[in-house]
């Protein structure tokens, strides 16, 4: 069983070995792939000498492109399944491999780490949302809901598993600047079985978030746009068969 | 209808240029075709994308040629004031030409993503095929 666990990174050499390390201990049967999506810094130089595989794209491109390079190798290199979570450190790779195990089981095609599925568990607890990341996530969970008619509470979570069914529609379709979000309403709606699982989730080790008040106005406002059209779009028929 | 919209409606919409105006127009029309021209033949414009551009000077020299025409066209589209149409159809057609260059801009941002994908894949490949050959990917460029 062949498992491609890859990390996309824009300028976190700081985090970045940690990140390999923590992947290598959790999932020793997996490979490693860190998409360094045009770092200005170290990142690659650093993932190279952790003994990571490194994908260097030669500018940024922003985190969907990036991630879909990740689907992209996954499915040349013939891996059977394939994770990813982020590389600032907020993802425990022991939850990457709870999401891996529902894929290995094929109780899902796709797999989402949800930081909210379960407030009030201990394991919900350890994360502290911004007030508005909570009107942000809020906002998204109730359209992605309306749009997929599955009950999506973290819409956002860059920490996910998945199969070769995912991987083909991915590496082909995938929104270069609302990755997260439009991904899951592509999937449901090429007939995929899509998943949240319950994860812990860590506060960012270092930097900050760039959502200031007012690019979260916009962020939403263009996720909203991003949904409804996405409403429209005409299906492919050959992903969603299995 | 009042007296007063009757009277405007029976004053016949005429469009009014001197010999003057409408020599400038001709000149700027075939001086926006020259520079059209001009950008091709030093290859900072594609023929492909030249084509809408040199319909629109060739308007602009059949305007000035004919300022007849634009009372034709402003009747067909029933619009008493020339100037009206006029810009209506001038406001369009730039329109139409803005959102053509943002899909066109749309088809090359996605070509571009996946040419540096496929740069950054193949950046991949080659780490782990020096990987698997000891690790000296330089010496191995150099003998190829």
């Amino acid at each position: 069983m062949r498992t491609l666990v890859f990390i996309p990174a824009w300028n976190e050499e700081d985090s970045v070995v940690a990140v390999i390390g923590g992947v290598r201990e959790r999932l020793p049967e997996a490979d490693v792939l860190v998409v360094d999506d045009g770092s200005g810094d170290a990142t690659a130089e650093r993932a190279r000498a952790a003994g990571a595989l490194v994908a260097s794209l030669p500018f940024n491109q922003g985190l969907g492109a990036a991630l879909q390079t990740g689907y992209l190798h996954a499915l040349r290199e013939g891996y059977e399944f394939c994770a990813h979570l982020d590389a600032d450190g907020q993802h425990p790779p022991a939850e990457v491999a709870r999401l891996l195990e529902e894929v290995y089981a094929d109780r899902a095609d796709l797999v989402i780490g949800s930081r909210y599925r379960e407030p009030g568990k201990a394991e919900s607890d350890d994360y502290k949302p911004t007030l508005s990341r909570r009107i942000g996530t809020g906002v998204f969970r109730f359209f992605l809901t309306l749009a997929t008619r599955q009950r999506f509470t973290d819409t956002t979570s860059g920490m996910r598993a998945a199969n070769r069914r995912v991987m083909a529609l991915f590496s082909e379709r995938y929104s270069p600047d609302f990755a997260e979000i439009e991904s899951l309403q592509l999937a449901v709606r090429e007939g995929l079985r899509v998943e949240e699982v319950p994860v812990r989730m860590l506060e960012r080790a270092g930097g900050t978030s760039f959502l200031t008040p007012l690019r979260s106005a916009f962020f939403i406002f263009k996720g909203m746009i991003v949904l409804l059209v996405g409403q429209f779009r005409p299906r492919h028929v050959g992903a969603g068969e299995r | 209808m009042t007296p007063l919209t009757l009277a405007a409606a029976s004053q016949s919409p005429k469009v009014h240029l001197t010999a003057q105006t409408r020599i400038i127009a001709a000149v700027l029309a075939l001086f926006f075709m020259g520079l059209v021209l001009e950008l091709i033949r030093r290859d900072k414009l594609q023929e492909r994308f030249s084509v809408v551009w040199f319909v629109a000077g060739l308007g602009m020299l059949i305007g000035a040629a004919f300022p007849g025409l634009l009372t034709l066209v402003a009747d067909a589209m029933g619009v008493r004031d020339t100037n009206v149409a006029l810009f209506s159809i001038v406001l369009l057609f730039l329109l139409g030409l803005a959102l053509n260059f943002s899909v066109t801009m749309s088809r090359q941002a996605a070509q571009i993503t996946r040419l540096a994908q496929e740069r950054a894949l193949e950046g991949a490949r080659e780490q782990a095929g020096s990987a698997e050959n000891g690790g000296e990917p330089k010496r191995e460029r150099l003998e190829s």
